[in-house]
């Protein structure tokens, strides 16, 4: 074996005897642990960089195929894999996940859905990625559950209903794991969806709160809707946020409220 | 027993009554139309025999020899089905097969669909009357018997062993007893067909370089690595060349529980809870995981 083998060998050796557990500690301090990608963004500011420098511009050239891995599964992959502790956890279109061993490839287990034939999406039955916390994984999916897997057995731990898929709603967007809940925006903005973002207990599955991104009856800023257009004003929020602990704030993206694709626009103000 | 075989025989009587009572009315069974809804060939003995006969030739294999659960499929006598049990379920799941499972779809043509339907129809069993306390069994899954140290039921348990949250649904009483009392006999109940093609339980043995010794099931292996887990459920990953040894076994790592582990009352206690682990309802399974071997 080359030399240049021996360290990431020497790295996983120690990976393997740590604990896979994935506490709310190594997620506040992401960045001391360059050499994993323990959430969607890579650390909670979001910045989706790797201080990684072994490989550079002057060796660049010297990278050499290692393995590959088929999905098996067709479309493009929008996810981003997570790397935990030796192990790459990504998902697929159609709700495919998988668990592969990072230094050989193979998969260790594979999850699959049966999605309902029919569902609203507009872009193509796509997944961005999972959130970690302890030993478990957490995944949106297109039919609009989420679900909590073992990330040793890829086993259901639970699943539940978050929003009626058959009414627009679906989840293609990576959640977040903030402190012990497990945070998701919702997609379906071309379909005439309230959009929202959810919390859920990470323990049990239950909601823990859910936050509108357009406001409701007896709400601020309901009358600057037509009607009741603002059952139906869109404003999803699939795009993964960002956390800072110090403030115990997070910060969530919401699309601006997008036509129903069935419906004329109306004068409306979403809330934020 | 006895009630078994008039139960059945009822129900043939029934079926040649059936039978007689449409040709009477002039009208023979018609092939399925188009919505396969309901099972044209109800209560036709003629279809039960060629359903039977094409049971033994496309389903035993893997369903067992009177579909009493084999290599890989589940009882289908139990009356209690994981993928739906109305008809047209039963033709949906036969013709298409179970994503994500080992039931793959069947090219078969409408009418022998219908044949096989006829033929398991004949062989459900009443449901039994459970002779234990189901929730006195659930706390010993749960707490002092430790099964779920290995195995899940609904989210909740180990990982060594199989998920066991719809065993009802997929294993006899007698394969479930016997898989507790001599857990280690067989992994399928379908030895018929001999041991070179018969599923086997696999525990490797790994000894590294550094003289560690690894007990555990296999998660992926290939010409040049393997995966397992070990009894603690920590995962490894491992180059072969840098094994001393690696060694697989045809065993079981479950323990048998004899009568001194698990008395009789506490065992009939602990079956009658994992009957009662069915499909919730008749809708499809939502999803499912397994394992890469």
């Amino acid at each position: 074996m080359k030399t240049t083998d021996a360290l990431p060998l020497v790295l996983w050796l120690t990976a393997s005897t740590a604990s896979a557990q994935v506490s709310t500690d190594r997620l506040v301090n992401a960045a001391r642990e360059p050499q994993q990608w323990l959430m969607y963004s890579g650390a909670y500011d979001g910045s989706r960089f790797s201080p990684l420098d072994q490989i550079n511009r002057t060796n660049v050239q010297q990278l050499a195929l290692q393995w590959v891995f088929q999905t098996g599964v067709r479309g493009s992959h929008e996810t981003t894999p997570l790397v935990i502790d030796g192990m790459l956890y990504m998902t697929t279109p159609q709700n495919h996940a998988y668990a592969i061993d990072v230094r050989t490839g193979r998969p260790l287990w594979h999850y699959e859905r049966n999605l309902p034939k029919e569902m609203s999406l507009c872009c193509g039955p796509q997944n961005r990625g999972l959130a970690a916390l302890g030993d478990r994984l957490f995944l949106g999916t297109l039919d609009a559950h989420m679900v909590a897997l073992d990330a040793k057995t890829g086993r259901v731990r639970w699943d539940v209903a978050a929003a009626d898929a058959d009414k627009g709603y679906s989840f293609t967007g990576a959640p977040l794991v903030v402190k012990d809940k497990v945070v998701i925006g919702v997609a379906g903005g071309e379909y005439g969806i309230r959009g929202f973002i959810d919390a859920y207990d990470a323990e049990s599955g239950k909601r823990a709160w859910r936050f509108y991104t357009i406001p409701g009856e007896g709400e601020r800023g309901v009358e600057t809707w037509k009607g009741d257009s603002w059952k139906r004003g869109g404003a999803p929020t699939w795009v993964t946020g960002a956390f800072d602990p110090e403030l115990n704030t997070i910060y969530w993206h919401r699309q601006p409220r997008t036509t129903d694709v069935r419906r004329q626009p109306a004068w409306r103000q979403p809330l934020f | 027993m006895r009630m078994r075989r008039s139960w059945m025989r009822a129900t043939l009587a029934a079926g040649f009554i059936g039978g007689l009572t449409l040709h009477l009315a002039g009208q023979a069974p018609q092939p399925a139309t188009t919505t396969k809804t309901r099972n044209p060939f109800a209560g036709d003995s003629k279809a039960v025999t060629d359903g039977a006969v094409l049971f033994r030739q496309e389903c035993m294999f893997c369903h067992g020899v009177a579909a009493r659960g084999g290599m890989r499929g589940p009882d289908l006598t139990t009356g209690s089905w994981n993928h739906g049990g109305a008809d047209s379920d039963l033709f949906e799941t036969i013709s298409h097969g179970i994503p994500g499972t080992a039931m793959p779809a069947n090219k078969l043509t409408e009418d022998e669909i219908w044949q096989v339907v006829t033929y398991l129809r004949t062989l459900q069993q009443p449901p039994t009357a459970a002779t234990g306390d189901r929730s006195r069994g659930e706390t010993l899954f749960f707490a002092s018997g430790r099964c779920s140290s290995c195995h899940i039921v609904n989210g909740r348990g180990g990982r060594l062993g199989p998920e066991l949250s719809t065993v009802g649904s997929a294993r006899s009483r007698a394969y479930l007893i016997e898989s507790i009392r001599d857990a280690g006999r067989q992994l399928t109940p379908n030895r018929a067909f001999g041991d070179t093609i018969a599923l086997k339980y696999d525990t490797v043995t790994a000894v590294t370089s550094d003289g560690r010794t690894i007990v555990g099931v296999p998660m992926n292996e290939d010409t040049f690595t393997v995966q397992l887990m070990d009894t603690s459920e920590r995962i490894y990953s491992f180059e072969k060349s840098s094994l001393t040894s690696l060694k697989h076994e045809d065993r079981s790592l479950m323990p048998s529980y004899d009568a001194s582990r698990l008395n009789n009352n506490d065992l009939d206690d602990v079956v009658a809870f994992l009957q009662s682990l069915r499909a919730v309802s008749a809708a499809p399974k939502k999803d499912g995981s397994h394992e890469n071997h």
